[in-house]
């Protein structure tokens, strides 16, 4: 049983992530900022409306948290490499 | 680096810490607690914390990784014990280095270690080779001073401890000596580190005056990345505006580099205060303080010493010191 839901788990999480990913690109693109505190608040806020039990808010705000975490990580390699692609290859300093 | 937010930090506040740490490339971790939130910053980047310390609603920021990898003691967290025959530096025992600050003649030498071999001292010291401040001061014996500090060590059954002062002397020196000292204005002669790395003689690492305590570890670092794991600090004295002595012995560092690292720390209050008078109390104040051990200047006719002569105790008076030292180190839980 745990072992199904794990496996549902990586792949609703990796299918999030590859939102991020998109999302860091498009960031990049607007030259908006990785880092949107708002966003993350609603973000939170939502999944505690959301919440059954029997889970508590704190554990669940917790869980959340390292999610964020690792997109916003993501959304900046991303947002990284859509850079790289636009400039020129890095050159040695004189 | 760990950042610890206030217990009453907004979540404005917490947001500027955020922006600011990803700003300076880490990745964040946050983990909200019940009454502090926590920001984990992961990356490699070499920060100046102050940067974050500033910031609103910033409790504490811990740095995690040191710039010294080897000396530290979250890399190896038992005490470094080295062990030269019978004598243990860093063990249990505070371990007495006694001599003259300079080697002047045999009988001189042979006297000293009489002396100091007699006050419960396990290791000779004296200099051959000596890092004068004035070109005209006695610069030492050379080779003939190793000699018969060898020969004073053997009769007595001490070992020997004498600074070197460059890279050229180390296999001269290692003949005759089982401790090579590296000389506070020498402490960061990263060449002659690197050579103290490849050779097998533990090293006694002065503290500079004027160098801080990570920048001694990072000195320590020199030695034991180039092989040799074998080293022991020095605190000395450093510089101070204060001027009523000639340093200021900073006991303090005694607690901190013991808790920062793994290495024994020695104590030198002759050199740390340069007056007679003050080296009783302040070997005290080490041992007391946590030190393994001291090393201390001693000469039977100070006034004719050649080097120092003024912060030399007599024998008669390293002896009563050790009697009290004894004392002290069985109430912090050692021996002498």
């Amino acid at each position: 049983m745990i072992d199904e839901i794990d496996a549902q788990l990586v792949e609703l999480l990796n299918q999030r992530s590859r939102c991020a990913i998109e999302i860091g690109k498009l960031k990049r693109a607007y030259q908006m900022p990785i880092y949107s505190p708002e966003r993350e608040r609603e973000v939170l806020e939502r999944v505690r409306r959301l919440n059954r039990g029997p889970l508590d808010d704190d554990a669940l705000r917790r869980v959340f948290e390292r999610i964020i975490d690792e997109s916003r990580r993501l959304e900046r390699l991303a947002a990284e490499s859509s850079d790289g692609l636009e400039k020129s290859p890095r050159r040695e300093r004189p | 680096m760990i950042v610890i937010m206030e217990e009453n930090a907004t979540e404005e506040q917490i947001a500027r810490v955020v922006e600011k740490l990803m700003q300076m490339g880490f990745d964040v971790h946050r983990s909200t607690g019940v009454t502090r939130t926590v920001l984990g910053a992961v990356g490699t980047k070499v920060v100046d914390l102050r940067e974050l310390e500033l910031l609103e609603g910033v409790a504490e920021v811990i740095r995690v990784t040191t710039p010294y990898k080897l000396v530290s003691r979250s890399f190896r967290p038992e005490d470094l014990e080295i062990r030269l025959g019978d004598v243990v530096i860093g063990g249990r025992e505070i371990i007495l280095m006694a001599g003259p600050c300079a080697v002047e003649s045999r009988e001189q030498v042979l006297e000293i270690a009489d002396a100091v071999r007699q006050a419960g001292a396990k290791i000779l010291r004296g200099g051959a080779f000596k890092p004068r401040t004035s070109p005209y001061s006695f610069q030492g014996l050379g080779e003939e001073g190793l000699r018969y500090l060898r020969e004073a060590a053997d009769r007595y059954g001490l070992l020997v401890v004498s600074e070197v002062m460059e890279i050229g002397h180390i296999p001269l020196m290692s003949e005759y000596v089982d401790i090579l000292q590296v000389g506070a204005r020498n402490m960061q002669h990263f060449n002659l580190l690197k050579e103290l790395g490849r050779q097998p003689k533990p090293v006694l690492l002065k503290r500079g005056p004027a160098a801080t305590i990570e920048e001694t570890l990072l000195a320590a670092e020199y030695i034991v990345s180039g092989g040799n794991p074998n080293v022991m600090l020095c605190e000395r004295g450093i510089r101070t505006f204060e001027t009523s002595l000639r340093y200021t012995l900073d006991i303090s560092a005694i607690p901190v580099f013991k808790k920062l690292t793994y290495l024994p720390v020695i104590a030198d209050p002759s050199h740390g205060t340069g007056r007679r008078d003050k080296v009783p109390p302040m070997a005290r104040a080490a041992v007391a303080a946590g030190a393994d051990g001291l090393i201390i200047e001693v000469h039977h006719r100070p006034e004719e010493a050649l080097c120092d002569g003024p912060q030399a105790l007599l024998p008669e008076q390293l002896l009563e010191l050790v009697g009290q030292l004894r004392q002290i180190a069985a109430a912090v839980g050692r021996t002498m």
